[in-house]
């Protein structure tokens, strides 16, 4: 599903954010990236998803190049995958329902699916009946489930979470745990960056460490360390 | 589709609404810029009004009574033509009466007193002549030399009527078309700083859509609609205020003496029409390309 090549990625002329790093990551899949702040998950994220492009070596995403991919195309890469981040993202104008309904409405689904869809995936977040709160109106953990069903309502192959659980008290941070397994369950890949101990050692799925932009660790079944 | 559409309205709408102070100071001044424009246009076909006898290089006007018979129409152009090394004999132009009746009516637009006194019974014909020669001198003793024929009841020198005007109507042209150009660069600038004002306010949105797959062109529609709706709105202004202008300066026209000559400075309402129309389209083609720009720069991370 996703493969990386010998990638390397720097900021600039001096600062390498990612460094000779080649996995794969089967369909159905469950991987954290762990590493302190600055090792490069989140760059590593963001070249799968090519909000960055790499200076070395290739990323494949379902098949695709996505470094040599033009840019007319890289929408239609983004839709076959839902981000989730630490900060939620959500837009604080618009109620739970249409900040969910926005990803749909963005990729001209038609209204009448729309529709149908928003309730459901809202239905599986757990936030059925809070569909006309604004974002200020609701918990972080709560927040983070909109971010989530903002995600995952268009059914991607890829779920990318970049510390979902990064501002979130460690209960809340459980259940966010228990909804993307939940949407692993389904068939998504989830690719998530974390230094959260708790979650990684409590999931017990495939963890791959970086330091200073070097894997070092890529590990089935692991914990934090 | 329909769903996309009424995004880009919505959206469009919002915005629009969102910046009133930055949107009312482009759509100003693309009206300011639009209404120079549109002057410019005016000023020059009045001018042209007042210059159509004269043009194509023609100097000397030779009016033919409008009683002279046949024969003395051909004496009064071979007698023209019998000089080729002052006259270019191959531009000799003739028009007869029904000809230079049409002319008239342009040239009387303003002035329907003098246009309803002539017909084109009594209206005389006229050999128009350009010359070769630089020296006036000799047109003018040429001049002297064609009045005395016979059926000739005048002869124009361009020099007389046509320089003075000529020279002053090239001065204004230059002069609005340089300010309108700098208005119009101004108003591209203003809607370009308004629409990117309204991109910033919405880059987290941007962001969320270029992160969920929204292509580049269905974020940046809604601001180039927005655009293109103050430039429409600017041009409009602008109609509204060229209209005023005209009606006042024909007004003002109409009190002169007929026959003074300012009365063909009048422009028909059809050429109006035909400015108003033009500065509509430049407008909306204006305001979509600036914020065409304007966006794709944004876009582009």
């Amino acid at each position: 599903m996703i493969r990386l090549d010998n990638v390397t990625k720097k900021y600039g002329s001096e600062t390498v954010a990612v460094r000779d790093a080649t996995f794969d990551v089967a369909k159905g899949d469950f991987v954290f990236l762990v590493g302190p702040s600055g090792s490069g998950k989140s760059t590593i994220l963001r070249l799968i998803n090519r909000q960055e492009v790499a200076d070395r070596g290739d990323v494949w995403v379902a098949g695709r190049n996505v470094n040599e991919m033009p840019d007319s195309r890289v929408p239609y890469l983004r839709r076959s995958m839902g981000n989730v981040f630490q900060d939620y993202k959500l837009l604080t104008n618009k109620t739970v329902f249409e900040n969910v309904a926005f990803a749909l409405e963005v990729i001209g689904k038609p209204r009448h699916m729309v529709a149908r869809q928003v309730p459901i995936v809202l239905d599986l977040v757990g936030l059925a009946g809070k569909e006309d709160r604004f974002p200020h109106q609701l918990s972080g953990g709560e927040q983070q489930r909109v971010s989530i069903a903002r995600a995952f309502v268009n059914r991607p192959l890829i779920l990318l979470a970049d510390e979902p659980t990064g501002n979130l008290d460690p209960a809340t941070g459980e259940g966010i745990m228990a909804l993307l397994d939940e949407i692993n369950q389904t068939g998504t890949t989830v690719v998530m960056a974390t230094h959260d101990h708790r979650v990684v050692n409590a999931m017990r799925r495939r963890v791959i460490q970086l330091d200073r932009g070097v894997i070092v660790r890529d590990q089935e079944r692991g914990v934090y360390e | 589709m329909i769903a996309r559409i009424a995004y880009a309205f919505r959206e469009m709408w919002a915005s629009f609404r969102r910046n009133l102070t930055l949107t009312a100071a482009a759509i100003l001044t693309s009206a300011i810029a639009l209404l120079l424009v549109g002057t410019t246009f005016l000023i020059q076909r009045a001018f042209e009004n007042l210059l159509v006898q004269w043009r194509g290089d023609v100097e000397m006007i030779v009016f033919v009574r409008s009683d002279a018979t046949p024969e003395q129409i051909t004496l009064i152009g071979d007698t023209i033509k019998s000089a080729p090394t002052i006259i270019d004999v191959e531009k000799l132009q003739y028009l007869d009466k029904i000809q230079t009746y049409e002319e008239a009516k342009r040239i009387f637009a303003g002035d329907p007193v003098t246009l309803s006194l002539l017909t084109p019974e009594n209206i005389p014909s006229q050999y128009k002549v350009v010359p070769i020669t630089d020296d006036p001198a000799l047109v003018r003793s040429l001049s002297e030399q064609y009045r005395s024929l016979p059926g000739v009841e005048d002869v124009a020198l361009a020099e007389d009527e046509f320089q003075v005007i000529s020279t002053l109507s090239r001065f204004v042209r230059t002069v609005t078309l340089v300010m309108s150009l700098v208005l119009l660069v101004v108003a591209v600038g203003l809607i370009w700083n308004t629409i990117r004002t309204a991109m910033f306010a919405r880059r987290r949105e941007i962001e969320v859509m270029k992160l969920v797959g929204a292509t580049n062109w269905f974020i940046r529609i809604p601001f180039m609609l927005e655009g293109l709706l103050q430039g429409l709105l600017g041009a409009v202004v602008s109609c509204g205020g060229l209209w005023v202008l005209n009606s006042a300066w024909n007004n003002g026209v109409a009190g002169f003496k007929p026959g003074t000559g300012i009365s063909s400075l009048v422009v028909p309402s059809s050429y109006l029409s035909s400015v108003m129309v033009i500065l509509l389209v430049v407008g909306a083609v204006v305001g979509a390309v600036g914020s065409a720009i304007a966006a794709s720069r944004f876009l582009d991370v």
